[in-house]
């Protein structure tokens, strides 16, 4: 039993979970971008719906319900991943994935409900700033955090499935079955002190990066556990210099300093006013996106960041709640940016007057097809 | 209990946080282990989802699917998939996703004077010709399977 409680509750590098939780939070916010909302034509057509759960039966998801989802769910995560995540926002950036994907099989990616399974790991890491995780010694801070290893065994979890399904059909399972091994043993190397350990649990790593590389997969999958895979396996000095090095800027950043003009009151009240205009004006940004939902999934993302914020809004002296609307002005900037800079936009209403040409639907598709020209690379 | 704002480094867990957590983690770990299992009970075996069997999306099947429904008046008509739902329902309907076949016949139930639909899928593989035929206001689709080839 003692065994099993050091297993969980044994010290890791404070670095590997606040690196993970921001990594996959960045990936996460694109890959439902360029990847997940190119696909939101196909929701609603005919007012038919299968979901993956039956307690959405009669449900039928629109287009810009699932665009709007999206939207609110990408905007939150990379909010969040550029400045301190709140665990209220991991829970509803949880909340918003899931039901994104299992609102109807017509999202039937296997490695969705894998990020959904994450997500759930990450509500439960510890909300570490920067100089809480990064000390400023060369000395990498660690502590007990339980839904790291949690999220270590989850991943162990997949691979082992993935080689006793390979094994039951007669194929090659030494991979996966290695990766599953690798993810279990890793997680102990923060506080392991043999040095044979210490050096050859990194060099795991080469079973994950193989596996992912050589073998066809959906999506970003690869890119996730490639991530993935180098922040867990590598060596705890690398990566605590490397995340020192990344986010030396967030460190230096003005916080609680006592200001140098004017009293706290005055400061309080330009944090609150600056605060509440830059959360109406963030949303507006999604109005040049020019896709059903986003703005309404845009307005519900600062509707959750005044939630996030809660008291600290309320005439406070320290910029923090700056900082957070800073962070939702880039996550809707970035949006913005990234639908007009890719084909996106353009796969989207191609896709959608491609199915109303199919189905004989004339006007959807007249209007879809201007759209797709207007967005044509 | 961990705060919902931002940390110093985590202390070690009393007592009660450990058990606490211990007892999240059972279940999370049971029921990952548990969910990937349920494919071995379902009766449908295209439906490989939450299993982990594969990374990467399933590949489209070649099956060719045609549908019909029976009016009041005993007159057949031929319905059009294609022109009903999108293409990805019908590869679903054409895979013999047995939920979406379900549904796609319930739909079709819900129509002024209907009295039965059928849905016949053929494939070239092993799956041969399969028949779903639901009557409508019937709880769930009955399936008549031909192995043979066509």
């Amino acid at each position: 039993m003692k065994a099993l409680e050091r297993y969980w509750f044994g010290d890791v590098a404070l670095a590997r979970p606040y690196l993970l939780l921001r990594m996959v939070l960045v990936l996460l916010a694109f890959d439902t971008w360029l990847n997940m909302m190119p696909e939101g034509a196909k929701y609603g057509v005919g007012a038919f719906n299968v979901a993956h759960f039956p307690w959405f039966d009669g449900f039928v998801p629109s287009s810009g319900f699932y665009v709007g989802v999206l939207a609110f769910t990408g905007v939150l995560a990379l909010s969040q991943a550029l400045y301190r995540p709140h665990r209220i926002a991991i829970a509803l950036i949880a909340m918003g994935y899931t039901l994104g994907w299992s609102c109807s099989l017509l999202d039937s990616v296997p490695y969705h409900y894998l990020l959904s399974l994450y997500l759930v790991c990450f509500v439960f890491f510890p909300m570490l700033s920067a100089r809480a995780a990064f000390s400023r010694s060369e000395r990498a801070p660690r502590g007990s955090v339980a839904a790291y290893v949690l999220f270590c065994v989850t991943t162990a979890i997949v691979y082992f499935y993935v080689a006793a399904w390979a094994a039951a059909r007669g194929e090659s399972y030494w991979l996966p079955m290695a990766c599953c091994v690798g993810y279990l043993a890793v997680s102990m190397q923060d506080r392991v002190e043999l040095p044979a350990i210490r050096l050859l649990a990194p060099m795991l790593v080469a079973a994950p990066l193989t596996f992912h590389l050589a073998t066809p997969q959906a999506g970003w999958l690869p890119v996730y556990m490639t991530g993935i895979a180098l922040l867990v396996f590598s060596p705890m000095q690398w990566v605590h210099t490397f995340g020192r090095a990344l986010t030396q800027p967030v460190r230096g950043l003005l916080d609680e300093s006592v200001p140098e003009q004017g009293g706290l009151d005055e400061r309080a009240s330009q944090v609150f006013y600056l605060s509440l205009f830059g959360l109406v004006i963030a949303p507006m940004l999604s109005m040049f996106v020019d896709l059903p939902g986003v703005k309404t999934g845009c307005s519900l993302t600062a509707i959750a960041m005044l939630v996030v914020m809660g008291r600290q809004l309320y005439f406070t002296p320290r910029w923090r709640p700056l900082w957070r609307v800073a962070s939702l002005f880039a996550g809707c900037l970035a949006l913005l940016v990234t639908m007009s800079a890719s084909d996106a936009r353009f796969d989207y209403y191609r896709e959608g007057a491609l199915d109303a040409d199919r189905r004989g639907d004339t006007e959807a598709a007249m209007m879809f097809r201007e759209k797709a020209e207007r967005y044509a690379p | 209990m961990a705060s919902f704002e931002t940390e110093p480094p985590p202390a070690q867990p009393s007592g009660t946080a450990r058990r606490r957590s211990g007892a999240f983690i059972a279940v999370f770990v049971v029921l990952q282990f548990l969910i990937p299992l349920t494919y071995l009970t379902r009766d449908d075996m295209a439906d490989e989802r939450f299993t982990w069997r594969r990374l990467s999306e399933a590949a489209a099947p070649a099956c060719e699917t045609d549908a019909s429904l029976e009016r009041l008046d005993g007159e057949r008509e031929a319905i059009a998939v294609e022109k009903l739902i999108h293409q990805d329902w019908v590869a679903y309907v054409a895979q013999g996703r047995r939920a979406v076949v379900e549904a796609f016949l319930q739909k079709q139930c819900e129509a002024d004077g209907v009295v039965s639909v059928a849905l016949r899928n053929r494939c070239d593989d092993e799956r041969g010709l399969r028949e779903y035929t639901l009557r409508c206001g019937g709880e769930r689709a009955h399936e008549t399977v031909r192995t043979a080839a066509r």
